[in-house]
């Protein structure tokens, strides 16, 4: 399902499609039998009694729609597809005994009879009737979705308080988390571990809130302070520090797929000229702690919402960064049609799962097979992404006509640009055949003339971001040779079915709403605000508000635990998993509502349990029975990822560029050394250590990070330049700051690992250092490099 | 320096062995006398080894992305150009898009080798290998998608998230060389070709770009520039002092021990794989063999690769999802793997390797005897052909049957689950108890199907 629909995204297939020759898809080709060998017979022999022109029909029977065909007669039903021999209708054609002979005024041609017969063999395909979707052929017709039953589903029904339960060793909890983590650990008669030391504890504090390690000095001072509130000094201390948007900020563009350009770069495709903003955006969103309802509806609508700073539009970009498919003006309009509908369906998956943990991309071609989402859901919301398109606005105030040119103009260029270059090859062309080539010659300097004008207007040179409007889309075939693609502004777009999935074959038309399984009437409100987008996420936090509070809560238990409840976080479905904490989810996310949709509350209460700061200690008892720490009877051990270790890298070294926000660098330049999150995600061309390092594609949303482990990313760890020149510059520091050879190896434990060498270790260190040439630098930047890729600096307990 | 022993090839003891290892280079410090205190540690993880004794010692998977024609490669079927343009009534043809009438297949089959397999013209060096070759035709998967397909060819799931063959059979078997992965897959892996799933990190396929010769262009990072490699010994040895008691000191963390052998790895890649990557070390006359270009040169690599004890070597190659102008497309793509899977297995034999090397070629799934947007094919996993050739199948042959127009597989009908049970058994492992324990329950590559498809074997 997910992985189908992962499919069509695939540039792959794109370019299958933009090869297609611009040939009318045909309908499926049984259907295409029955138009040129049955009906026709079916008009000429049977409608003058058996159709709506008959003065009468005869036989109760009606053979001119689809719906009524199968339905048959006052004889009930005149064909079972693939059984020719049971079908009334053969019987009555080859004038059989028992069955009125049809037609009354003599048999039809063997050819005929033949044909009648291979059509029901073929199962009857009969295409759908013009506007009705309820004659389909049998195999597609729409199953009704059970809305009541599916709404009693765990993850879509209200959330209800749990009940604190009560636990053995209520003492050691230190909040409702606590009780829920407990009553888990009792059931399999597991016991809590102790907490964790205090350098542990920072450590993995440090790195959980802000993504790099404490300095030795907050170390010293957290372990030195007696006050009973030492720990939550450290937490608040944390969660006010920059660095904590940028950590948790970087979460999010993972779930936002955000990347700088698309997965091609061709002419209608090209990397848009900024793209910062949106990501600065949410870093800020992040450390203003902004309600997290208002996060969302921000990213989907802040150009609707009233009252809300120009700067704000940066939000958009969660839409505004959407992957972009080239569409090559010369394919048919049916062709870029499609292409279209795939960028939409993109769209369409990264809000649904994203902010609502549900596929509703499953429902795309039929009903979804599992979840209470029918086709005409998706279409509903595909409606709103018809509505909207994607284009750069300004962040302060301007003129309408300002923002307009940046809307408008740098495509109307890509397009006279692609006309121009067209001319030229057609004009080309003519001379080689020796044809006249005074036409092209006209309307190249046609095209030049219209391009010299448009590019006198200067475009707005302030703040801009990749945001979105209201503008639908109209996908323009009225010259044959070339289509464009019309949007008009203001304008709000209602899509049809598109039947199977293909928009050739489009049904009934779906008026713009929320998914029905939100709401209590068969028919949910329709969107009236424009595109709908601020409606639809005015739904997402208000009547699927339970569903998304979920969804959030999990993904940031997840991000904190290494593991969320929920261990698939973008599927809350029937196929997805099922919470190993239900009533613990279910009380966060209540809470998490009725707080204001806090992530810093939320933040405050995860690091703050007693659940959070239990050591990662190993115990064999514990391990065999719950091997995997599902139910928490330790800390969960992770891996730092490839941002938080570069960034501790630089941040031992001294080298991190702590400056915030602005444009993206180059990862693989020794120059940069910015946090991780500043380099450029690209989807052409992700960086190779972004790659080698399990750093989500970002071609589409993000469920998860998968955690690899591979020799190549040890090789990078071995011998890349960037650990060679970080370990030497350490070197440097420890040699610099002291002439004692036992303290410089002090020194660099300190440094890297927070903690002084044991004796054993210092002697062996000593070793490693000293067993070098005689100038002992080298010496210290082996032991650097060894340390700083040791599994204790990878790894937080 | 090694202290790991580099003979233990079929480790059924292996993960005792590594512990044990992992003491030996840090003498005085009592990781062993720790691990003895600890069954849990050394029952947990042990790689499984074989059943029985194996036919196959190694794979090469040469897996062909999109879907390639069987009715135009290897399942000739008349009965295309008899009906050619029409619909065949007698059978359900209906794919995922829009399909015309029956599209015949231009290409000349021919009668090879001495037992007469049926083989397009399209594959006229493979033609020669013909006695080699147990060709397949009615192999049959659940989905019409590329990625689920994939998957399910992959993996024997739909769902992105088991362990690929390649990563069972690392798992199953180890590898048979530690200065090298287990499991290396050439090209960009498609879908989850390279995961490891819930098993443990070091089965992830370790994948190597394959458009430049050099060993160290292709594998990033290869060669350290600064530090010298008997210092580089030294970093380890020192290294591993630090990784045993932290590993020891938390228990079975799978995690971590996978990073300790990748390191390991890692360490011993540098020396190995400028070797062993570098097929310009290969005489002319093979190179000639093989031919030119890079899925040329990934099939010389991947001979080296199983030579020098890699256990799987997965090549990717894309480009077979020919939904039109497939006549001259397919006819391209033959001509670019033709000659070198050829030299292949050419090659294998001559050095004494086909015997115990076991190839495999196949997509995700065939495509449809009827046309799809006029001159192409549309999807088709109701039947379709791959081929195996070596470690312990019977060559020459074919096995199976699709219906009259090559969509359905009739007779003798080999699921992918019976495909990889088959493959198992060729290496020596019961597909039924190659097992492991994730998320309360046993998982294995064949799901809970899977029947050895026994007339293969030789």
């Amino acid at each position: 399902m997910q992985a189908a629909r992962r499919t069509r995204i695939l540039v792959g297939f794109l370019l299958f499609i933009a090869s297609l020759p611009a040939v009318s898809r045909a309908q499926d080709s049984g259907e295409e039998f029955f138009e040129r060998s049955v009906r026709p017979v079916l008009v000429a022999r049977c409608y003058s009694c058996h159709s709506s022109s008959a003065k009468s029909v005869k036989g109760g029977l009606r053979l001119d729609n689809a719906a009524a065909i199968r339905r048959g007669g006052d004889s009930g039903e005149i064909i079972i597809p693939g059984k020719p021999d049971e079908s009334l209708l053969l019987e009555a054609l080859a004038h059989q005994d028992g069955a009125a002979a049809m037609p009354p005024d003599g048999k039809l041609p063997e050819k005929s009879l033949a044909d009648f017969r291979r059509w029901v063999e073929i199962g009857a395909p009969i295409p759908p009737d013009r506007g009705d979707s309820r004659s389909q052929s049998a195999d597609e017709a729409p199953k009704s979705i059970d809305f009541a039953k599916g709404r009693r589903f765990w993850s879509l029904r209200p959330i209800t308080e749990p009940k604190i339960p009560e636990v053995s060793d209520p003492r050691w909890c230190r909040g409702r988390i606590d009780r829920f983590i407990l009553q888990g650990l009792d059931g399999k008669r597991l016991t809590h571990s102790p907490e964790a030391d205090r350098r542990t504890l920072l450590r993995r504090l440090s790195f959980d809130l802000t993504g790099l390690p404490p300095t030795l000095e907050e170390i010293a001072r957290f372990e030195a302070d007696a006050s009973p509130l030492a720990y939550e000094r450290e937490v608040e201390r944390l969660l006010a520090s920059p660095h904590y948007g940028e950590r948790w900020g970087r979460h999010w563009l993972d779930v936002a797929r955000f990347a700088e350009d698309n997965n091609t770069g061709e002419a209608t495709n090209k990397a848009p000229r900024v793209a910062h903003p949106y990501r600065d955006w949410v870093i800020r969103a992040i450390n203003r702690d902004l309600p997290y309802d208002q996060f969302v509806r921000r990213q989907l609508a802040a150009d609707l919402i009233p009252g809300l700073p120009p700067s704000e539009i940066a939000g958009l970009g969660f839409l505004g960064h959407s992957p972009v498919y080239h569409k090559e003006p010369k394919l048919s309009a049916e062709i870029i049609t499609g292409i279209v509908a795939e960028e939409w369906d993109e769209r369409i998956d990264t809000v649904t799962r994203g902010f609502l943990g549900l596929t509703v991309a499953c429902a795309r071609c039929h009903d979804h097979k599992f979840d209470p989402i029918g086709t005409e859901d998706y279409y509903a919301i595909a409606g709103v992404m018809a509505g909207t398109q994607i284009v750069e606005r300004p962040l302060v105030e301007t003129d309408p006509v300002t923002e307009r040119a940046l809307a408008d103009l740098p495509r109307r260029l890509v397009d006279l640009d692609l006309r121009l270059g067209y001319a030229r090859e057609q004009r080309g062309v003519a001379i080689e055949q020796k044809q006249d080539p005074a036409p092209f010659d006209r309307r190249i300097a046609d095209l030049k003339a219209r391009i010299d004008e448009l590019k006198k207007t200067k475009l707005f040179a302030g703040p801009t971001a990749m945001a979105v409007r209201d503008a639908g889309l109209w996908v323009d075939g009225s010259d044959p040779s070339w289509t464009w693609l019309d949007y008009r502004p203001g304008i709000p777009r209602d899509l049809p079915v598109f039947r199977r999935g293909s928009p050739s074959n489009p049904g009934p038309i779906v008026p713009r709403r929320f998914l029905a399984v939100f709401s209590n009437s068969a028919e949910p409100p329709r969107f009236s605000k424009g595109s709908g987008r601020l409606e639809l996420a005015d739904g997402i936090v208000g009547s699927a508000r339970g569903l998304t509070a979920r969804v959030l809560v999990n993904r940031v238990w997840g991000w904190h635990f290494g593991r969320p409840l929920v261990a698939t976080p973008s599927n809350f479905g029937k196929l997805g998993d099922t919470p190993s904490h239900p009533e613990l989810l279910e009380d966060l996310a209540g809470r998490f509502i009725a707080g204001g949709w806090s992530l810093k509350a939320l933040h405050r209460e995860i690091v703050g349990s007693a659940t959070y700061r239990q050591s990662s200690r190993h115990d064999g008892a514990s391990q065999a029975i719950d091997p995997e720490n599902r139910l928490l009877w330790r800390a969960q051990r992770s891996r730092l990822d490839v941002e938080a270790w570069r960034d501790a890298i630089l941040a031992i070294v001294g080298t991190l560029d702590s400056r915030m926000e602005g444009p993206s660098g180059d990862l693989e330049s020794d120059r940069f050394t910015r946090r991780t999150l500043y380099a450029r995600v690209s989807r052409q061309r992700l960086s190779s250590v972004l790659q080698t390092f399990d750093f989500p594609d970002p071609k589409r949303h993000g469920e998860v990070r998968e955690q690899t482990t591979t020799p190549l990313q040890q090789l990078y760890f071995f011998n890349s330049p960037f650990l060679l020149t970080s370990a030497e510059s350490l070197a440097n520091q420890v040699c610099k700051e002291s002439t004692d050879l036992p303290e410089r190896v002090r020194s660099l434990y300190r440094r890297i690992l927070l903690r002084n060498p044991s004796a054993d270790e210092h002697s062996r260190a000593m070793q490693l250092v000293k067993s070098d040439a005689a100038d002992s630098r080298e010496g210290y930047a082996l032991l650097a490099q060894t340390l700083l890729i040791s599994n204790e600096f990878l790894f937080v307990d | 320096m090694v202290v790991f022993d580099s003979t233990g090839t079929y480790p059924t003891e292996s993960r005792r062995g590594f512990l044990r290892s992992l003491s030996s280079g840090m003498a005085g410090l009592g990781l062993a006398g720790f691990l003895g205190t600890e069954p849990s540690l050394l029952a947990a993880g042990s790689v499984p080894g074989t059943h029985f004794a194996p036919r196959a010692k190694r794979m090469i998977f040469l897996f062909m992305a999109g879907g390639p024609s069987h009715v135009d490669l290897f399942d000739p079927k008349p009965a295309i150009r008899k009906f050619a343009g029409q619909r065949p009534g007698s059978t359900n043809i209906r794919t995922e898009r829009v399909t015309g009438g029956l599209l015949p297949s231009p290409f000349q089959f021919r009668q090879c080798g001495e037992n007469g397999v049926e083989m397009s013209e399209l594959l006229p060096h493979l033609q020669g290998c013909a006695d080699d070759l147990c060709v397949i035709r009615s192999v049959h998967a659940t989905n019409p998608n590329h990625g689920p397909a994939t998957n399910f060819m992959v993996s024997g799931r739909t769902d992105p998230t088991h362990p690929s063959l390649g990563a069972w059979v690392s798992y199953g078997l180890g590898t048979e060389n530690q200065d090298l992965p287990g499991f290396v897959s050439l090209g960009r892996a498609s879908f989850g070709s390279a995961r490891n799933g819930y098993l443990p990190g070091e089965h992830q396929a370790t994948t190597i770009g394959i458009e430049r010769s050099a060993p160290a262009q292709m594998i990033r990072h290869l060669k350290n520039l600064r530090i010298e490699p008997s210092r580089q010994e030294r970093q380890l040895e020192f290294l591993r002092t630090m990784n045993a008691p932290h590993l020891a000191e938390r228990g079975d963390d799978p995690l971590i021990e996978a990073r300790i052998r990748a390191m390991e790895t890692a360490f011993r890649m540098q020396t190995a794989a400028p070797r062993v990557f570098d097929i310009r070390q290969e005489t002319a006359a093979t190179r000639a063999l093989y031919g030119e270009g890079v899925f040329a040169d990934s099939c010389l690599l991947a001979r080296r690769l199983v030579e020098n004890g890699v256990r799987f070597v997965q090549i990717n190659n894309g480009g077979w999802d020919h939904h039109e102008n497939i006549n001259k497309d397919i006819a391209k793509k033959c001509r670019e793997i033709d000659r070198p899977i050829a030299a292949l297995l050419t090659d294998l034999k001559q050095r004494g390797l086909l015997d115990d090397t076991l190839v495999l070629w196949g997509g995700e799934f065939g495509r449809t005897p009827v046309s799809e947007n006029g001159d192409g094919r549309d999807h088709n996993p109701h039947g379709f052909t791959v081929f195996m050739a070596g470690g312990g199948v019977r060559g020459g042959m074919a096995h199976g049957v699709t219906d009259e127009f090559g969509f359905r597989a009739v007779e003798n009908r080999v699921s992918v689950h019976d495909l990889h049970a088959t493959v198992l058994h060729l290496l020596g492992v019961d597909h039924e108890r190659l097992t492991y324990r994730y998320s309360g329950r046993d998982f294995r590559l064949t799901d809970v199907a899977g029947e050895v498809v026994r007339p293969i074997l030789a």
